[in-house]
């Protein structure tokens, strides 16, 4: 198993370094934005399909990662490559700020918690003269950067946080830390009684996943050298991210991946091959989505890999082995 | 040797009071029963006794240490665990990693995954199978061995009888006799009148929250036990 999953990292890092030199320029962007939602779309598959805990909120990570490698790249003058490291620093900090509060709610009532708070934090970012209120900041120190590789760089980092997502999701839910955590999404209570701290997995997960939504949406806002409040705190990131999971399959490793690749391909047959309007697109979203939870509720992938067999990136753990395993199994 | 001690123990759900006053102790590799009928504060109790409940007051001494204030994870550390009414499986995880959801604590002792497959052998044929996929008795010692695993003090058990055909009760009642023989004390909580003096040492018996019987599970009379059971 531990085979395939290197061989599985080799394989994509070998693709990926080599696809700056095959794709075109617009391709290299679609690619990268994809692998940036891919990211994203895990972090928030770790926190609501693993965790059970479902956030409308998470835009307010994407927002504070790339405030923060926007403001440390003016304030340090320094290429924003260099601080772009503080970006998931910044999102894990405000995470673990407002966990606390948070996390007396339950449910629906921490969906909404969390989309209030993500509101609240616009509110005074686009208040705030230091974050360059409704207009926004440009990326000041964009000059420092070497253009001619700015694409290919962008993908290269892209592809990175794409793959340490999902192979950081695998190993994570492969742990006893992450038997731990499927646990208290089944019944926290009956986890709580053989002993796993319920409030200290939830919080790991939950800084975690907002970091992770931090890096990608820095590296975003630094493809656009833009940032502004409306984009960054555009409650359709948290939409895309929910739509790509739900449809590939929440609590799966490769739901996500189905669902981007899925999200993209509408994206751009609706309005690229089909010439139709955005709004077009939406429509076509909003049908896949109905269809899908008509057909299999639970996603793409579990249906699909339940009609083939098909199991790439499974998080079942073995059984360890036993004087009984010679015992016929029933199952 | 006292294990626990429960002294003057009142329990809220919000502003209605459920238990009252409440004294109890269980000795080092007692078994005590715990009987009443629904609604008596059975379940309410053994569930502030684990800390799930946290709207209490009074005393509750775990070997000589006070736990009334400690937190759920603690006081399973301390060696108390339960065996949850319903009993509560993952169920998105298979016999097997619920099992292994008992060793977080790393509470070492008698008890291991092979012990437990071999104090119930079909757990271990069915150690990949799904919780739903199982019969009400395998889950229910499924929820047994994951506390087992825990290797407790005392093991609190609520209502493990309820919904079982009879022969799976006999069952799981036999493999307490095989638990209790390693020095673990047990709290059985059952409606099952007969079936838990049977096998208890003590029994307690509560009514509208308060305990209206004590005595020896042997020396058990009918008629103070109806009494204590329905009120007079």
């Amino acid at each position: 198993m531990h085979l395939r999953l290197v061989s599985g990292v080799v394989a994509s890092i070998l693709l990926s370094a080599g696809a700056p030199f095959v794709l075109g320029d617009g391709a290299l962007r679609l690619w990268t934005e994809a692998l940036l939602i891919l990211t994203m779309a895990q972090m928030w598959n770790l926190l609501a399909g693993y965790a059970g805990l479902v956030s409308f909120g998470h835009q307010v990570f994407v927002a504070a990662g790339a405030y923060a490698l926007f403001l440390a790249a003016e304030a340090l003058n320094v290429s924003p490559y260099w601080v772009l490291p503080l970006a998931p620093l910044a999102a894990a900090f405000l995470a673990a700020l407002v966990a606390l509060p948070l996390f007396r709610l339950r449910d629906a009532y921490f969906s909404i918690g969390i989309w209030v708070f993500s509101e609240i934090v616009a509110t005074l970012v686009t208040k705030s003269s230091l974050t360059g209120a409704t207009a926004g900041l440009p990326l000041k120190t964009s000059s420092l950067m070497d253009l001619d590789w700015f694409e290919p760089t962008l993908f290269w980092i892209a592809s990175v946080l794409a793959l340490a997502a999902t192979a950081g999701l695998l190993l994570l839910m492969r742990s006893e830390f992450g038997l731990g955590i499927m646990s208290v999404r089944d019944n926290d209570v009956a986890a709580m009684s053989v002993g796993v701290d319920v409030q200290r997995n939830r919080l790991i997960v939950f800084v975690i996943s907002a970091a992770g939504c931090g890096a990608a949406g820095a590296v975003n806002f630094l493809s656009n050298l833009y940032l502004s409040p409306a984009s960054a705190f555009d409650v359709s990131w948290v939409v895309n991210m929910m739509f790509i999971v739900v449809i590939g399959g929440i609590g799966t490793l490769e739901g996500p991946i189905i669902g981007t690749l899925l999200f993209f391909a509408l994206r751009e047959i609706v309005t690229g091959q089909l010439g139709l309007s955005g709004g077009w697109y939406l429509v076509a979203l909003g049908s896949v989505a109905v269809g899908t939870m008509l057909w299999s509720p639970r996603g793409l992938w579990p249906a699909l890999s339940a009609r083939w067999g098909l199991r790439f990136m499974s998080v079942e753990r073995k059984a360890p082995r036993l004087a009984l395993q010679d015992k016929p199994n029933n199952d | 040797m006292t294990l626990l001690e429960v002294s003057g123990l009142n329990v809220f759900h919000g502003d209605l009071q459920a238990i009252f006053d409440l004294d109890l102790r269980v000795g080092e590799g007692e078994v005590v029963a715990l009987v009443g009928a629904n609604g008596a504060g059975k379940t309410t109790m053994m569930r502030a006794l684990v800390g799930l409940i946290a709207s209490k007051q009074g005393r509750i001494r775990f070997d000589g240490a006070e736990i009334s204030a400690a937190s759920a994870e603690d006081i399973a550390r301390a060696g108390l665990c339960m065996v949850p009414e319903g009993r509560m499986l993952f169920d998105s995880l298979t016999v097997l990693e619920n099992l292994m959801m008992g060793q977080v604590l790393r509470r070492r002792g008698y008890w291991t995954l092979e012990r437990v497959f071999e104090l119930f052998p079909i757990l271990a044929e069915r150690r990949s199978a799904m919780p739903r996929h199982l019969s009400g008795g395998q889950q229910q010692m499924v929820a047994i061995g994951r506390a087992l695993i825990c290797n407790p003090r005392l093991l609190l058990c609520d209502e493990i009888s309820l919904g079982l055909a009879p022969l799976m009760v006999e069952q799981i009642y036999a493999a307490f006799a095989q638990i209790g023989k390693q020095g673990t004390a047990l709290v059985l909580v059952e409606q099952d009148v007969k079936r838990a003096s049977a096998a208890a040492d003590r029994l307690y018996c509560l009514l509208k929250g308060r305990i209206s019987l004590e005595t020896a599970a042997g020396a058990v009379r009918v008629e103070d036990l109806t009494r204590a059971y329905f009120g007079a």
